[in-house]
C-alpha cells in the first residue's frame, strides 16, 4: 500500500516523470511520461504515455515486468522512485486525457516563475499528448529527493 | 496534431544536441542492476567529450552508480523543450575520471547549477563518468500541441 503522504504527493503535487525499462539483455529504456493516476487499491500506479516516446516499453513489459517510475517535483526536488511490475496497458481514454491535462497545468503553473519570458504554449506542450496507459503493481518506494537520504527505501521499510 | 512528429537517428553525436547539452535542464536517466531491476533518476549535467563521448556527473553514490557498475549500460534522455525536440542517447560506461580538464569543467557548471536551483552544499561533483555513445535518437514532438484542461 503507497502511503498517505506520498499518495498525496503523487496526486497533488508531482509535475515531472520517467520510467525505465529493460530488455531482456539488461538492457535499460527510458520513457517520457506525460501523466499518472494512483489506483483506488493504492498499490497500483497507472502512467500514461506517447508513443514517440515508448519504444521498447511494451516489448521490454511483455518479457519481463520490470518497471520503475520517478516522480519530482520540480522545482521543489522532492522525489520518490516507484518500482513494481506490470500489470496491463491499454489505450487512452477521455478520463486519462482530462487527467493529463489538469496535470499539464499545474507543470505550466509551476515551471513558468523558472521561465518566465517562455511562451506559456511552449511549456504546455512539453507535455506531450500521450497514447497509452500503463498499469503496475507498486512493489518497492524509494526516497530520490537529492541528499543525504537519497535512495533510502520507504515501502516496505528497509531493515535497519 | 502529429505533423511535426519525427524521429531520426545518429551514430554519433551531431553538432546540433551541444546547446541542448549546455541547457541546465535536468536530463533523464535509466539503469539496469545485474539482478535486472531498472532504474530511473534525473542527472543533473550530460557533458559533451566529443563526438563519441558523454560525461554524466555522478553526484550521489547513489543505485545509478551502483548500476553501472554492475551493468554498463544506460540511456539517457536531454531535453531542449524550446526546440520541442527530446535527444534519447544509448550509452556505455567506459571510466570514471575525479580530476582532469573533464572533471573541472563540470565542476564548474554543477555549481553555477546548484546556485541557480537552491542546492548549494547539496549538488556536488564525486566523478564525471566518461560513456561511450552507442546512439543518439533525435525525437521531434512540436506536433502534439497540448490540449486545453
Amino acid at each position: 500500500m503507497i502511503p498517505g503522504k506520498i499518495a498525496r504527493f503523487v496526486q497533488e503535487r508531482a509535475n515531472v516523470a520517467g520510467m525505465a525499462s529493460r530488455d531482456a539483455d539488461l538492457v535499460p529504456h527510458q520513457h517520457r511520461v506525460s501523466g499518472w493516476r494512483l489506483g483506488k487499491d493504492g498499490k497500483t500506479i497507472t502512467a500514461y504515455l506517447p508513443a514517440l516516446f515508448a519504444e521498447h516499453l511494451l516489448e521490454d513489459l511483455e518479457s519481463n515486468g520490470q518497471v520503475a517510475l520517478s516522480l519530482e517535483e520540480y522545482p521543489a526536488h522532492e522525489t520518490y522512485q516507484f518500482k513494481g511490475v506490470f500489470v496491463r496497458q491499454r489505450a487512452i481514454e477521455a478520463e486519462d486525457r482530462a487527467l493529463v491535462a489538469a496535470q499539464r497545468e499545474r507543470f505550466v503553473h509551476d515551471m513558468l516563475p523558472l521561465y518566465p519570458e517562455a511562451p506559456v504554449d511552449l511549456i504546455r506542450g512539453f507535455i506531450v499528448e500521450p497514447d497509452l496507459a500503463v498499469e503496475f503493481e507498486v512493489q518497492e518506494i524509494y526516497l530520490q529527493t537529492p541528499g543525504p537520504g537519497a535512495g533510502a527505501r520507504l515501502v516496505p521499510p528497509a531493515e535497519k | 496534431m502529429r505533423a511535426v512528429e519525427q524521429s531520426t537517428t545518429f551514430d554519433r553525436l551531431p553538432d546540433a544536441i551541444r546547446p541542448v547539452l549546455d541547457n541546465g535542464i535536468p536530463a533523464g536517466m535509466a539503469t539496469c542492476s545485474a539482478a535486472g531491476v531498472p532504474n530511473m533518476t534525473v542527472v543533473s549535467q550530460v557533458y559533451y567529450v566529443d563526438t563519441q563521448h558523454v560525461a554524466v556527473s555522478f553526484q550521489f553514490f547513489n543505485k545509478t552508480v551502483r548500476n553501472i557498475r554492475e551493468n554498463p549500460r544506460a540511456e539517457v534522455a536531454v531535453h531542449d523543450p524550446f526546440g520541442q525536440v527530446d535527444w534519447i542517447l544509448e550509452l556505455q560506461f567506459v571510466r570514471s575520471e575525479k580530476e582532469g580538464p573533464i572533471f573541472e569543467a563540470m565542476d564548474i557548471q554543477i555549481e553555477a547549477i546548484a546556485s541557480a536551483t537552491g542546492m548549494s552544499g547539496i549538488f556536488k561533483l564525486m566523478a564525471a563518468d566518461i560513456y561511450r555513445v552507442r546512439s543518439c535518437r533525435r525525437i521531434e514532438y512540436g506536433g502534439r500541441a497540448a490540449e486545453p484542461a
